[in-house]
This record gives C-alpha cells, structure tokens and sequence, in this order.
C-alpha cells in the first residue's frame, strides 16, 4: 500500500523538485512508475540468447555457459543478438523561455527533470541515450551509449543547464539532423515557440534519417490557462518585447489562439508521423514516461 | 432668451472631483506592474483589434464617470432656467380669489376641510411672491369684504389669509371675478395674474361666472385655476321644511314634514332626522333616499312635548346624521303655531243638485278639523265676501267662471298671501279662465278640453317628484300617480317658467300647473272624468295642491331666511319701539319694521352670516324670532369639468381678443390640480425652473451607462 500511496508523489513535478540530486529523482521518478505498471517493461528486452558456439580461447570467460559445462563437459559461449536495440537523443530546449515558471517549477526544471527521468528508464533497458542541449548560438553534446555509468554525465550536463537567448529551434534541429546519421529515437524537449511549419519542416528534417519523433511539448498552465487577473505590462523574456493589456479583456481569444496554435502543431506532427505530447508543468511524469514506453514498444 | 443660473453656486467650487476619474485613471497606468512572459505573439496578435476597442472603452467609460460626477456636482448647485414665458423678474399684480363658500366646510377623509387646503395654496403663493408684486386678497362670497386690495406686505397677506374660514354663504362667483379683475386692472403693473382656488362646486360656476372668467383671460390676465378636488363627494342635505306643523295620521299627534336631498351617486341608506326643541329630543325618524333623490319626509313629534303648539311659534331644530358637508345637516325652523288650513271650497250647483263633494271629504273627512284641515263650502257668490281672516285658501272647483267683482276679491286674497287652488272639469270655461282669471295669477293658457276616448284613459306621470303639492307621493320622475282611469281634461299650456307643470299624461299634457301660491289640476275633482276620486291617490293629491297653495312662496313670505340676506319676522302687531335684532356669533342689528297683508313685517338691517335663531326685541322683550338656514344650493358637491372651463375661456378669449382689437392678446387659463402642479409652476415662474432632479437623472442614467459598459467587459469572456 506505501508503494502506492508514494507512487503519484514520486511523479508529481512538485515533489520531485523539491529533491536536489537530480539521479535520486530519475531513479524514483522511474521506479515509481515502474511499481505502478503490472508487467515488467523489460521482459523480451535488449538481453535475448541467440545461439551458442564453440569456445575459442580469449573469449571473455564470463560468457561461458557454466550449465552445458557442466552436463556435457564441453566449453560453449552464449552469444546475444545485440547488447543494446534502441538509439535515443534527447534534445532538451534551453531558450530563455523555458526558464518561465508561474508556480513551484519552470519549464526547463520539468524538462529537466523528465530528461532524467527518460535517460534513467533507457539505461534500464540497455538503450543508448544521448542529450542535447540547445538554445541560440550555444548547444552541449553528449552522444549516445548504453552503460548505466553513462547515466551521471547525462545527469551533470542536465544539471548545468540554465535558461537564456532566444531559440532558433529549427536552425538547431536542423543542425542536429545533420550531425545525427544513425537511425534512432529523438525526444524533443521544448515549448516550441516558433513557427509550426518550421517545425514541421525540422522533424521532416529528423524523419527524412528515419528517426521516429517524440515532442513533449511543454507549456506552463498559465500560458494555456492565461488566468492574470490584472492589467500590466507582459515582457516578452526571448525579445523583450513589451505589450500592455488587460487579461480579462483578452483571456477568451488568448485561449482560442493557443488552441489553434496546439492544434497546428499537432497537425503539423500527425502529418510527419512524429508523435506529439502536450505537457503542461503541472501534469505528473508517468504520462511521458508511458508515452516513451508505447512509443518504444511500436518501434522494436 | 432663457436665463441659466445656480441657485447655489458655492458647490461649483466642488467641480475639481469631476477629474477624480481621469487622474485615478492617470496613476493607475503609470503603476502597472510588468509580468515576464514566455513570448507575446499570441498577446501582440490581440492588439490591434480588441485593444483598440478595449481603449475606446475605457475612454468611453472615463468620460461617463467624469460626466457622472460633473451633473452630480452641477445638481448639488441647484441649476435654474427661466422660461421664455414666465414672469420671473418682472413684478406682477397678482391676485387671489378664495372661495370660503358653505362647501369649502366639506370634510375630506382626514376629516380636514377645504378651505384648510385653500388657504394652503394661497399661502404659498403669497410666499413666491416676488418683490414688487401687487398682492391683492379676495373671497368669492364677500368679493367686496373691507380689508381686501392691493399690498406688498406678504405678512399682512399671509395674516388675512390665515383669518379666512368656511362661511356658511354661497359663493357668488361673478361678482368676485368682476370685483377681482377690476382691483387688478387699477394696478400700476401690466403683468397680472389671477389664482382661483376652488372647489369647483357646479353650482358656483354659473354661466355668468364662466363668461366672467374668460373675460379675465381674454383681457390679458393669466388665469391659474386650483382646483382642490376632482371627484363628487356624496352629501345629503336638509333644503326646505314645511313651514306649519301638521296633524299626525287620522288627526292623532303632530307631524313635521321635512325635504331632504341626496346629492350623490349612490343612495343613503338609513338616514337619521332628529328633531330638537331647546335641548329635548321631540321627534324623528330614518330615512332612506335614492341617488339624487329630493324628496319630502314626514317626522311625528312627541305631543307630550308639543303640547303648546297651538299657542306658540316654536323654535325647531332639525338635525340630519352629519356627512361630508356638516352645515347643511341642520335646518333650523320657527314654525307658526299649529292651526288648521281654513278653504273656501266654491263649487256650483247644476239644476238643483249639490256637487259632489269628493275634494271636502278628502281634506276633512270627519268633519271635525281633525285632520288639519277646515272646508267651508260655497258658491261664486261666497268670493264677494271673501278675506284672509274667513279663509287661508279657495278651492275654485269645476266653476264655469266668476264675475268681475267675486274676481276681484280673489285677485286681492292671493296677492294678500292667501292660496289659490282651480280645479277645472267639463263645466269650467277654458276662455274665461285663460283670458280673465289667469293672467297675473298663473302664466297658463287653455284650449279646450280633451276626452281620452271609449275605453281609454289617460295616465298621469310625476313630473317633479320633488314638489311640495307632491308631499303625500313617494314617487320618482315619470312614476304613475295611480292605476285609477282618467278620461278627461282640459289642454292647458304654460307660458312661462313661473307656471311649473308638476303632474302631465304620458302624452306631455299638463295635468297639474303650480305657481307661487296657487295651484291649477286640469281635470276634474269629481267623477265626471274618470274614477280619480276612488283611487288612493286622490287624498294625497287634494292635499298637495291646497299645501302648496297655503304655502304662498310669495317673496318675503318664508318663514325662515337664508343666510347671506337679512332676518326677517312677522309680527302680529306694531312694536312700540325700535326693534333690535341678536343672533349667533356676537350678531346684533337694528331693524325696520314695515307692514305686510294685515300684520307687520320686521327685517334687520345687516345681513345674517350664521345660520341659527335670531331673536327680535322690542321695549325690552322678544317680539319675534326668526330661523336663518344654509342656502341649499351649497349643497350639491358636483364639480364642473376644468376642461370645459378652459374649452370655454379659451373659445371666449380669442373671441374677445377679436373684438377687442389689434393688440389684445387672450390668454388661456391653466389648471393647477395638486400643491405639487402649484409649486412647481411657482418655482418656474418665480424662480425659474429648477434642474437639479434633470440633472441628477442625467447623472443615474450616465452612471447606468457606465455600468452597462463595465459588466458588458466582464461578461464577454
């Protein structure tokens, strides 16, 4: 009953950042929602036996496979089809945009946070996880492996990551499409403030390598909601772009421009086959991790 | 041009608080507080559109809330506008005519009288009244009162005003429209105006009157007419009393017959009638009238108390239950000691026979008197005799004619005070009569008679129910007198209004013609004619005609007077001194004595103003007493329409303005129906008219405005 009890804390965005190490809440962000799932993601996963061969000497003896040694007396390796089966790039956005928060968290803690989460998760599964990191005029690289040991520069890197500039979001995904040749998964992290046939044209660019695309697009509550009560002046943090007007006057066509403005992009995704998950910084995280995990499981 | 001014122009000072929006407004922009936001796009596409309008709006609603408080603030300085059309600087004659008449003593529900309003309404505009102004007081029943005429004193005015009360007299309303409109055309002051409070009693509103106060406007006064109540109120009233004490029922007690009206639309049921003599209740009964019914009614008295009746004139006072109009409740009465009625009945005997004598058996059908009334009978000849001390009245009855010497003697008798009754039938001479015996007596001519025919009769009809000859009928208008056959009468036609046709066929024929002292039947008395004599009918009818015919009506001859006129008295011989004359409420009067048929006639000098006993006194004891009543004419409450007045002065006005000339200008009279309709026009026309209530509703409807403007920004999300 505790695991229950704890399991929707462990994945409520407010909890989770209140707990400093970043590789204490990937593990329990995952593993609470691990407890929560009724079959084990990992069965058929990453470690399936292929076949045995003849000893050779200088092969590592830890392959040797001790049972058959031990009925027949003869030296067998057990040989596995591939160590790992999925490539995953996680592109985290860092625009200045993403450091707004209107309540406990911002936006780049929750990708953050989801960031880790999913790297922790992939590792688990013996998939490679690599991270990007991307705002205008800076981006930090981290390629792609399997090994849990790979887990804390993912980690660190996440760690350092802080809000500014403005995002050319599709000159970066561009830029990474190019870099990235070997087939894989990209989980894109970011509230995609630009145009959404840019962005349609930067996951084409993704798709056109034969990378399956997963956005989770997150948005703080009250950029959807826009529930100010007052008039005041609203600075744009990318352009500092300033414009005075009165949220009660504005909240209804507000909402009907950001509806529209999902709706495209979520056209403009279904469209390039890639898959797109609005987020908002107050929804828990195992809506995302389940997102990967289908995600996943329709492309092995 | 019209003037615009405040009458309190100290809260201008305040007019700064007009701008408390703007510059809330000001502050509140440069305060607004910045919010750093994920990106703008979505605010900045909004802009040109809805915020263009937001702006309009909050533009809109500034200058509604600066506007609000700029008419709030302008209302609280009293705004003022003077019409084109008023008077408002240039000093007028303005006059006031206040009816104090009987009617003005009419109680409202608040048991608050008229004249208290009246004088309400006068004060008020004896306080508008501006410097200057010519101030000028009268009353519509003593137009010509000492005390009343031009002043400036508004504390005089307001002193005379507050003195006046209800009199007890009718109003004569011409007279003090005249006596008005002169004072005012005496005045210096080319402005003039005319404030009439009224009741609008019907009856004050003679034809002459109306002519008179359309004169007043046709010759440039303005006419304000203040009315102080709009619908009838029901009064009964006591309007007449039988001036003689009557036998009881079959010649058993006395009775007092009394006329009692009921002025209104609904009847009155249960009217009680107390009759007092001194203090001591003597008499009385309950009555129940008709709407508009006048009717008279007879009260048995206590014999008991009235044991001295045949000795004494008595002093009598009839109350009614008291209504709206208290005053015309009470009737007081000296009646002439009960005797019976002497008639001379002249009848003719044809071939030997006596006639018939049905119309002796009606007035005394035991032969005793008894029943109030004494018949001698006689023939033409009788009448050479004939004087007041034989008989009070002479019943000519189906007499072909007189000679010139018996006519003689009968046109003295009656122009002595005695009664005269002619009952016409087959026999009498319609020539003679018309030609000879009537004219002088009667204005009523003869033709001939007509007979009904075989199996027809004629159907007699009240005509006016209210008539004393009609006393002993409880009918209404048109009623039949009786079911009794009627075959034949004479065509008789009057020729003035003097002659009253009291009873008439259904064809219109007069049946019964009453004047002063005398009244005519014109058919038979007898059975010649019809079966008239066996009907219940015909003891009621013989007495009503020899009632009326001793009840002469000859001027001066009442027994009591009116109000507004001298007391009067009979007395019986020459007093041996001068005769002074005391009465209610302080009265006292000298009087002249002159002599009247075979006795003397007393009348004081100065009028009587209170209706009550008036004692006349000669060598230091009572000589004679007198009743002065109400006039009854008081007593309707009817209101005449202000429309039609106004139909009538403006149609008369712009007649007049014709005749009169280039130059004259009539003006229409205006009616000022409530105190509210009078204060506002005297603040208009004194003051100018006052706009603070215009303002402030400007200011609710602004702020309603602003509200709707206001809530529309909330609820469109």
């Amino acid at each position: 009953m505790a695991m229950n009890e704890s399991r929707p804390r462990l994945l409520d965005p407010h909890f989770v950042s209140k707990i400093a190490k970043l590789d204490l809440t990937a593990r329990l962000v995952v593993e609470g929602f691990l407890t929560g799932l009724h079959r084990s993601p990992y069965h058929g996963f990453s470690v399936e036996f292929a076949e045995h061969r003849q000893y050779m000497p200088g092969d590592p003896l830890r392959h040797l496979d001790w049972k058959v040694l031990g009925k027949s007396d003869r030296k067998y390796i057990k040989q596995y089809e591939e160590e790992t089966n999925l490539r995953a790039s996680i592109l985290v956005d860092t625009s200045a945009s993403m450091g707004y928060g209107s309540h406990s968290i911002s936006k780049l803690d929750y990708a953050r946070q989801l960031a880790a989460a999913l790297s922790y998760l992939m590792l688990r599964q013996h998939d490679a996880v690599g991270m990007f990191a991307f705002a205008a005029g800076r981006a930090e690289q981290i390629p792609p492996r399997s090994t849990m040991g790979h887990l804390r520069p993912l980690l660190l890197l996440l760690e350092r990551l802080t809000p500014g500039g403005g995002t050319d979001f599709t000159a970066s995904l561009h830029t990474l499409a190019e870099r990235m040749t070997r087939r894989g998964l990209v989980v894109i992290l970011s509230d995609l403030l630009d145009e959404p046939e840019r962005i349609a044209q930067a996951i084409h660019h993704f798709r056109h390598h034969k990378h399956e695309v997963l956005v989770f697009h997150l948005l703080d509550p009250q950029e959807v909601s826009f529930e100010f009560s007052r008039e005041a002046v609203y600075v744009d943090l990318e352009t500092g772009e300033r414009v005075t007007t009165r949220p009660q006057e504005l909240r209804s066509d507000y909402r009907r421009r950001v509806g529209e403005w999902k709706d495209k992009l979520r056209q403009s995704c279904i469209e390039k086959r890639a898959e797109y998950v609005p987020l908002t910084t107050d929804q828990p995280y195992d809506r995302a991790l389940l997102e990967y995990l289908s995600k996943r499981a329709r492309l092995l | 041009m019209p003037v615009f001014s405040f009458l309190n122009p100290a809260f201008l000072s305040a007019l700064p608080v007009a701008a408390i929006p703007v510059i809330i407004h000001l502050l509140s922009r440069r305060r607004l507080p910045e919010v750093r936001f994920p990106t703008t796009q979505f605010l900045r596409d909004l802009e040109p559109r809805e915020i263009r309008r937001l702006r309009l709006r909050e533009i809109l609603l500034l200058i509604l809330r600066t506007l609000a408080l700029l008419l709030i603030v302008l209302a609280l300085a009293r705004p003022s506008i003077t019409p084109r059309n008023a008077v408002t600087h240039a000093a007028a004659a303005v006059a006031i005519l206040l009816d104090d008449s009987e009617s003005m003593g009419a109680l409202d529900e608040e048991a608050r009288t008229r004249i208290e309003a009246a004088k309400e309404r006068a004060l008020a505009i004896i306080e508008a009244a501006r410097t200057g102004d010519d101030l000028f007081l009268a009353t519509t029943t003593r137009p010509d009162a000492p005390g009343s005429g031009f002043t400036n004193d508004r504390v005089r005015s307001k002193r005379a005003i507050e003195q006046i009360e209800a009199t007890a007299l009718p109003a004569r309303l011409e007279e003090a429209i005249d006596a008005v409109v002169r004072a005012l055309q005496r005045s210096r002051l080319t402005a003039r105006e005319l404030y009439v409070i009224t009741d609008l009693q019907r009856s004050n509103f003679t034809p002459e009157a109306r002519r008179a106060l359309a004169a007043a406007a046709a010759g440039g006064t303005r006419v304000y007419l203040v009315p102080l109540v709009s619908t009838r109120v029901a009064n009964h009233a006591l309007v007449d009393l039988s001036p003689e004490l009557r036998p009881g029922p079959e010649g058993r007690g006395l009775e007092l017959r009394a006329r009692l009206a009921n002025f209104a639309d609904a009847p009155s049921d249960r009217v009680a009638i107390r009759v007092r003599r001194g203090d001591a209740l003597v008499g009385g009964g309950d009555v129940n009238l008709r709407a508009g019914e006048v009717r008279w009614v007879a009260m048995p008295l206590e014999s008991r108390a009235m044991a001295d009746s045949a000795s004494a004139s008595i002093a009598l006072l009839v109350e009614a239950d008291a209504d709206a109009l208290p005053a015309d409740d009470r009737w007081y009465a000296v009646l002439g000691a009960s005797r019976r009625i002497r008639v001379l009945r002249v009848a003719e005997a044809r071939d030997g026979v006596r006639p018939p004598r049905f119309a002796s058996l009606a007035l005394d059908p035991s032969g005793d008197g008894s029943s109030g009334f004494v018949v001698e009978e006689g023939t033409p000849a009788s009448l050479l005799s004939l004087s007041p001390a034989r008989a009070d009245v002479v019943l000519l009855e189906d007499v072909a004619s007189i000679s010139g010497d018996a006519e003689a003697r009968l046109r003295a008798f009656v122009r002595d005070g005695g009664g005269l009754v002619v009952a016409l039938g087959p026999h009498a001479d319609p020539t003679y009569y018309s030609a000879r015996l009537f004219p002088g007596v009667v204005d009523l001519a003869l033709e001939g008679p007509v007979e009904s025919g075989a199996g027809a009769s004629f159907e007699l009809k009240s005509r006016m129910p209210s008539h004393a000859a009609m006393e002993g009928f409880a009918v209404g208008v048109g009623s039949p007198l009786t079911q009794s056959r009627l075959t034949g009468l004479i065509r008789g036609r009057a020729l003035s209004v003097h002659a009253e046709v009291v009873v008439q066929t259904t064809g219109g024929l007069p049946v019964l013609v009453t004047a002063p002292g005398v009244s005519v039947f014109l058919s038979s008395l007898s059975d010649d004619w019809g079966e008239l004599p066996y009907s219940g009918a015909f003891v009621p009818l013989v007495r009503g005609l020899v009632g009326h015919a001793t009840r002469a009506g000859k001027a001066g001859a009442r027994a009591d007077s009116r109000v507004g006129a001298p007391p009067a008295a009979r007395l019986a011989a020459a007093p041996t001194s001068a005769v002074l004359v005391r009465g209610p409420g302080g009265y006292a009067s000298q009087a002249s004595v002159g002599t009247e048929g075979a006795g003397f006639r007393a009348v004081a000098d100065a009028v009587a103003l209170v209706p009550g006993f008036y004692e006349f006194h000669s060598g230091g004891r009572t000589i004679a007493n007198a009743a002065v009543n109400v006039d009854p004419i008081e007593s309707d409450l009817a209101l005449v329409s202000p429309d039609s007045l106004r139909a009538g002065t403006v149609a008369t006005g712009a007649a007049g303005a014709r005749a009169a000339g280039a130059g004259a200008t009539g003006t229409a009279m205006t009616t000022l129906s409530s105190a509210t309709a009078l204060d506002v026009h005297l603040r208009d026309t004194r003051r100018g008219r006052e706009l603070w209530l215009s303002f402030l509703v400007a200011a609710a409807v602004v702020l309603a405005g602003e509200l709707m403007l206001g809530s529309a920004r909330v609820l469109k999300p």
